[in-house]
């Protein structure tokens, strides 16, 4: 597929759009996926998937438990299945059987977390999806995926398309998905990826936050602070040789669109504590108790998640 | 407001505005140049939602702009197209 070429009409498809894209682009040549929705086939983006692939299509409703279930079984039979719902049905309401089938028998069945962070906006708290990564990072033998654009999101669904290992892809961020690759490239899974170079901070982030920690490095280049950003959209395994070769920076800055409790945050300063590093770490992440809901803005706003509030705390913690 | 210079150059286009128009639809959802005329949004199958976005990028490209959400959520029909084209981006028909 011609990544490049259709880079826009993924941007504008948002992520979870560009995920039902691909898929059905890779299962033309791919007859062993699988395409496994909880009640929401047009949602995740695969109408043109459940049309094109009746055979290879199921919906089991409501019922996200019995989609990994059902999803393990196929897997075990040489199928590569894909289970789509909202992030935190998918990781949560479903998380034991993740853990037997995915993390101890090791089935590879790919779970496709869609709306994860503050995406699902107004539906509120229930189904906002920010302890995700924490529940399934926990777990062994299951790759954490968390693409930082569209064309990402299409080269992870590539990888999954052609990986036999169990996958948790994280979808967020809305339509409209800002573009951080503006030309292809190659995605090597476990390895960050360096988006600019700085010497004065290192900016980590994984997701939608990527393109926010691009926007905050502009604004703290206007102060003469020069930030390296980098990418990472693989969050386990976590690029630990990456973490180590950048330990030298006094102020290391971690952003993710999920609790600061056991994600990107996490896995970053436990892989520092493991190199003795002595600087500061200051994770930008979801704190405290839950907030009122609102929309995808409002909420990015009260976590202090916006590049303003981002580029404020950095300010302060460089100032203090 | 448009600069002067883009202005222009859109109304030399204008000739061949419409027949890039006619053939972003025509490639994109596979139809006819007869059936464009009332054509609207979920008329034919390629298009849906993932054709809606598949079409305002090749427009977007065509005519070099960055169109509004808003704009792209009225965008539902040929003729409709046609007209925020017109009012918005300054392209002439």
């Amino acid at each position: 597929m011609d990544f490049e070429k259709n880079n826009r009409m993924y941007s504008l498809l948002g992520q979870r759009g560009t995920f039902g894209v691909v898929l059905n682009e890779m299962a033309k040549e791919n007859d062993s996926i699988v395409g496994i929705s909880a009640d929401l086939t047009k949602t995740s983006g695969l109408d043109r998937f459940a049309t094109n692939f009746p055979q290879r299509f199921y919906n089991v409703g409501i019922a996200e438990q019995n989609a990994v279930a059902f999803a393990a079984g196929l897997a075990d039979q040489g199928r590569n299945p894909f289970v789509c719902t909202f992030s935190n049905f998918a990781t949560l309401r479903s998380n034991e059987f993740i853990r037997h089938f995915m993390a101890y028998m090791g089935c590879g069945v790919k779970v496709v977390g869609l709306g994860s962070g503050f995406a699902m906006g107004l539906f509120g708290n229930t189904h906002y999806a920010i302890e995700d990564i924490s529940v399934i990072r926990s777990m062994p033998n299951i790759t954490i995926l968390s693409p930082c654009d569209c064309m990402e999101v299409a080269k992870c669904v590539e990888f999954c398309s052609q990986y036999d290992g169990p996958v948790y892809l994280r979808l967020s961020g809305k339509n409209n998905n800002p573009v951080v690759n503006k030309r292809d490239y190659s995605l090597r899974i476990g390895k960050g990826i360096v988006c600019s170079e700085g010497d004065d901070i290192i900016l980590y982030a994984t997701g939608s936050m990527v393109s926010v920690a691009l926007n905050v490095a502009k604004l703290l280049e206007n102060r003469g602070i020069h930030a390296k950003v980098i990418n990472i959209h693989t969050i386990k395994p976590i690029d630990k040789q990456l973490i180590m070769d950048n330990k030298d920076y006094p102020i290391i800055v971690t952003m993710e669109e999920h609790s600061v409790l056991g994600g990107l945050g996490t896995a970053i300063s436990e892989t520092l504590a493991q190199c003795s590093y002595h600087g500061r770490v200051l994770c930008m992440g979801v704190e405290g108790n839950y907030k009122n809901p609102g929309t995808y803005e409002y909420m990015m706003e009260q976590n202090g998640l916006t590049e303003d509030k981002i580029f404020e705390r950095i300010i302060e913690e460089l100032d203090a | 407001m448009p600069k002067e210079g883009i202005l222009k150059k859109r109304e030399v286009d204008k000739m061949t505005n419409l027949e890039n128009y006619v053939q972003a639809f025509c490639e994109t959802l596979e139809v006819s140049e007869e059936q464009l005329t009332g054509l609207k949004y979920q008329d034919v199958p390629l298009w849906d939602s993932v054709g809606h976005m598949n079409l305002i990028a090749r427009l977007e490209e065509v005519f070099d702009i960055m169109m509004d959400t808003d704009d792209i959520i009225d965008f539902s029909s040929f003729e409709k197209g046609k007209e925020i084209l017109g009012n918005n981006y300054d392209v002439v028909f």
